[in-house]
């Protein structure tokens, strides 16, 4: 076995010479003549019959041949090199072919590797399907809750849970000492890691005892901060560390991959240490606000989870205000939807586009392979009479198609990776895990899979049909074999391009809209500090601190204006109240709960003077007024117009309903000022009802420890930013300075609807430059096809303009009909945009006319192209044209 | 004319298609006699069966070849009777040892066949 295996091989490598086999047969044919002769023939007829015997010297020789080891690998060298031979005669073909591979695979690829990580990624929890979130919903906080007067006895008293846990949001805490800075710590049951499934890469989890009611302060950080902060040095776990003033001691380091259930940025983990008694008196009776979660039992789904809720609910019901009883729902949902529910749409349609544009780079394959195999049929009509088996037929075109197929998906997986990288460096904060994605080697896989099966599948459909013998007859090739077939699939291609195009016009028209509107203030020159202070460094109230900051901002070169606000519009958190708990005086009390909510800021007067907002009556705040123990206020016009419709405003009082612990007066609020509108509901949400409230040193245990500085200056934000923090370090070295320019902060608002639409007409692009690459191909295919034609109709007296309307006509007919279908399909799917458009319809009729005109220019560009090529063709060149 | 060919067709036997396998195994035997050129196996053979095997010549040089490449046989130049160089073919050790299997086997068929088709032939 060996031996024979080795003799082969040694034939592979030395191949016999052709003049051997020769000398060997013709010896034999001369002893078959001689034979003859002897046997009575003469000369000739003896020669005659010994190569009839033999039985033909040149099937012979190819027999032998074939014999060879490695033999068949020479003839697919020889496809190959046919293969490449004929592209490069036909590069427009193959460069067409390589590049539509290319973007349908590095397109595909990539977003489907981004969304995969988003739509479908493995939460890192242990069996993440089985984990849910629960609480109440209710209009004004979209994200379920629940409180700590109920929570607990949910705990006790659930039935469809393994266990049931909670965080208490994220805060802000200081890591002081020698580098201060700023972290997010989040607070937690002793049971959330366990009931989450994930346990910590180092150290342990909190142990019962310290999550009790004045507990040991210990901590757990995240695998982020021990690399940043502390090189992920193993020494960590049980070192004390100074937060907030304190010393605390971490006990553990959360696992690399880890995530808190609601995405927020935590660096820290501290055990929640609630008092369960206390839950009943503390914040107005209702106890904490805790997010909560919990592992379904096995077995139990989510609706029979819901509904083993629904009395415990019920019971709690119980305890709400009746008058805003209907608003508060039980939610029970899963994690992985509590994740995703922004991302959901976006991920869709993004989904939706890149199949598009994979059908029209399928499509257009199609439609070149098709067109090629037209242009062959004679040839392979010629191989086929000239005794080329079936078989080898199929494999010529099947070698050119993989060669195509791989050549294609290289380029494309380069152009993936590429894309895969620009996609994550535009990528919005917003977006959950975009920042991680890679590109995913399953996806990879499925799409050179993909794009192997379309090419050899397009490019073997013409060699599958046996070659007519009427081709071979005929002086030219007919192009009507699957004229049809192409012409479809142009259409098709239109039409998708047309939709692409839609989606994408609608969203840039939408995000520049988003852009362009106007914010009710001024953005330029303006920079915002955040400095967050520690509280239990100011026993006495934060006022001192921020007002000597403000003056010490006032003298930095440059600066014209410095304000104070606790909160930034447009977006960003801000505080509210509802419109029920204004009283205006001299006007009816409005019903509990109605009128939704109004926002709320606590300002200075230069508020208003650093952000250009104007004061359309009355006046702003005053600096003395500041000093003064009264409560002042400033409401925007649409604020000012619903609580005091008879117009008279300035002067008027308001009084601020408490709930703590229950309904009673609060304080009496005097309007100096009517302010425009500003946007605070981000960029595309509904804008709220402002009240401004003037910050005065009179309420100084009011103020809170997280307050925005506004300045105006005119000197650009890297100047002045290490005067600012020498500023603030002089005051308080442990304070963190976090610094922004205002148009940084409202830029970044826009991050995902730039980056979606960026996506969007980055498809939009792709799949128009690819249906304008088939239609120009067919058109240029069916006017060489047609060149004997134009030949014989220039001779019998048609103009060259005639020749261009019958060669555009075509084309024309076929963007019409492609455009029609097209456009049909947008207006059905435009719904779908909705929720992703900001001012603009699904149905915008100016929208759909410029992309109408767009791929009617373009298209008819691409038509007229080869149309006037075929026009210049001089007719006795077209009429001796084979 | 007609009467030469007509005598020359009385004289070719009928040909049966051989097998690929039954023909490698036919060329390596009638080699165990000695070195030989093709054309002297192709007339060895219609001797040896008494003219009932008369091997299609457009297919012995092929399998020669492919024998010649699987290692059972070499091939070597020399002068042939009439002064004309010609390759001959000699078994080698690998040669010999194929043969010995492929007769086994075959006797192991044939007897296998023979044994089916005893009833038929009314042989005993």
């Amino acid at each position: 076995m060996v031996k024979e295996w080795w003799a082969r091989f040694k034939f592979f490598v030395a191949p016999r010479k052709a003049e051997e086999l020769d000398e060997e047969l013709w010896f034999h044919i001369e002893r078959s003549t001689a034979r003859n002769v002897a046997a009575g023939m003469n000369a000739e007829e003896a020669r005659r019959q010994a190569l009839i015997e033999l039985g033909g010297v040149e099937r012979t020789r190819e027999q032998t041949f074939e014999q060879r080891p490695g033999w068949w690998m020479g003839t697919v060298a020889q496809d190959v090199r046919y293969a490449l031979r004929g592209f490069r005669r036909n590069l427009v073909f193959t460069i067409a072919v390589i590049a539509t591979l290319a973007v349908g695979i590095g397109a595909t690829t990539a977003v489907f590797s981004v969304v995969d990580r988003i739509l479908f990624r493995p939460l890192p929890y242990a069996h993440d399907d089985r984990l849910v979130s629960v609480g109440l919903v209710q209009p004004m906080q979209r994200q379920e809750f629940t409180l700590g007067g109920f929570f607990f006895e949910w705990r006790d008293q659930q039935k469809p849970f393994e266990s049931l846990t909670f965080e208490t949001g994220y805060g802000d805490c200081n890591l002081t000492g020698a580098n201060p800075v700023h972290l997010h710590c989040v607070s937690v049951a002793q049971n959330l890691l366990p009931t989450l499934g994930a346990t910590p890469e180092a150290g342990r989890n909190f142990t019962p005892d310290e999550d009790i009611p004045n507990g040991p302060r210990v901590a757990m950080i995240t695998d982020g901060l021990w690399l940043r902060r502390y090189n992920r040095d193993a020494g960590v776990v049980d070192s004390t560390v100074d937060i907030d003033g304190h010393a605390t001691r971490i006990v553990g380091v959360l696992p690399r991959d880890f995530e808190m259930p609601r995405l927020q940025d935590a660096d820290m983990l501290r055990p929640a240490q609630i008092n369960v008694a206390e839950q009943h008196t503390v914040n107005s009776g209702i106890g904490l606000p805790l997010w909560a979660f919990a592992r379904l039992k096995p077995g139990v789904s989510l609706a029979e989870a819901k509904a083993e809720m629904n009395p415990l609910f019920l019971h709690t019901q119980q305890w709400i205000p009746a008058e805003i009883r209907k608003d508060f729902h039980l939610q029970v949902r899963s994690l992985r939807d509590l994740q995703m529910a922004d991302v959901y749409r976006a991920a869709w349609v993004l989904l939706g586009a890149v199949l598009t544009v994979l059908l029209i780079a399928c499509a257009n394959v199609a439609s070149l392979f098709s067109a090629r195999g037209a242009a062959r049929e004679r040839e392979l009509a010629v191989r086929s009479a000239l005794g080329a088996s079936w078989g080898r037929l199929i494999r010529q075109t099947l070698t050119e198609a993989v060669l195509l197929a791989m050549v294609g998906a290289a380029v494309g997986y380069g152009l993936a990776e590429i894309l895969v990288r620009v996609f994550v460096a535009i990528a919005p904060t917003g977006v959950p895990f975009l920042a991680a994605a890679r590109l995913d080697l399953r996806i990879v896989v499925f799409t050179v899979a993909l794009a192997l099966v379309c090419s050899v599948l397009f490019g073997i459909l013409p060699a599958l049909e046996k070659p007519r013998a009427q081709v071979l007859a005929a002086r030219q090739a007919r192009p009507g074999s699957q004229a049809r077939l192409r012409r479809a699939l142009v259409v098709g291609q239109i039409g998708l391009s047309v939709v692409l195009l839609s989606g994408a016009s609608l969203l840039v028209r939408s995000f520049w809209n988003m852009e362009q509107q106007s914010l009710g203030m001024q953005t330029r020159n303006v920079i915002t500090v955040h400095v967050p202070l520690n509280w239990e460094r100011y026993p006495r109230g934060t006022a001192d601190f921020y007002n000597r900051a403000e003056a010490a901002f006032r003298q930095l070169p440059g600066v014209t204006a410095v304000g104070l606000s606790n909160s930034l519009p447009p977006g960003g958190p801000h505080g509210g109240s509802r419109y029920s708990e204004l009283e205006a005086e001299g006007r009816p009390p409005t019903a509990a709960g109605a009128g939704g909510s109004v926002a709320w800021r606590q300002v200075t007067p230069d508020y208003f003077r650093v952000l250009h907002i104007p004061i359309v009556e009355g006046r702003d705040f005053s600096e003395e007024e500041r000093g003064l123990d009264q409560h002042l206020a400033i409401l925007s016009r649409d604020l000012a117009a619903r609580m005091f419709p008879d117009g008279h405003v300035v002067g008027r009082h308001i009084m601020h309903e408490l709930f703590n612990p229950y309904r009673q007066a609060g304080p009496v609020y005097t309007v100096v000022g009517v302010a425009g509108m500003v946007k605070n509901g981000g960029l595309t949400g509904e804008d709220e009802p402002e009240f401004y409230e003037l910050r005065t040193n009179g309420q100084a245990e009011y103020w809170d420890n997280r307050q925005f500085f506004i300045m105006e200056s005119s000197l650009p934000a890297s100047v002045l930013a290490p005067w600012i923090r020498a500023r603030v370090a002089q005051l308080d070295p442990t304070v963190p300075v976090e610094m922004d320019t205002m148009k940084q902060v409202v830029s970044k608002l826009a991050d995902r609807p730039r980056f979606e639409t960026a996506l969007l007409g980055f498809f939009a692009f792709c799949g128009l430059l690819m249906a304008v690459i088939g239609l120009y191909g067919v058109i240029s295919f069916v006017a060489t096809q047609r060149t004997q034609e134009i030949g014989v109709r220039m001779a019998l007296g048609a103009t060259r303009v005639d020749i261009l309307k019958l060669i555009a006509g075509e084309g024309v007919r076929l963007i019409g009909l492609g455009g029609v279908l097209g456009l049909g399909t947008a207006l059905a799917a435009a719904q779908l945009l909705k929720s992703l458009l900001f001012n603009v319809g699904p149905r915008d009729p100016a929208t759909y006319v410029v992309v109408a005109g767009l791929l009617g220019a373009v298209a008819l560009a691409a038509t007229l192209i080869p149309a006037r090529a075929a026009m210049k063709v001089e007719p006795v060149v077209a009429l001796r044209y084979e | 004319m007609s009467n030469v060919e007509g005598s020359v067709a009385a004289e070719m036997p009928p040909t049966t298609d051989l097998l690929q396998g039954t023909l490698d195994l036919l060329i390596l035997q009638t080699l165990t006699a000695g070195p030989m050129h093709g054309w002297g196996v192709a007339q060895r053979i219609q001797q040896v069966s008494r003219d009932a095997l008369q091997i299609g010549q457009g297919s012995l040089y092929p399998a020669l070849h492919r024998l010649e490449y699987k290692g059972w046989i070499k091939a070597e130049w020399g002068p042939s009777e009439n002064n004309r160089r010609a390759k001959f073919y000699a078994l080698t050790a690998g040669g010999r040892r194929q043969l010995a299997a492929e007769l086994k086997t075959w006797e192991r068929l044939s007897t296998a066949i023979g044994l089916v088709l005893k009833p038929a032939l009314g042989r005993d």
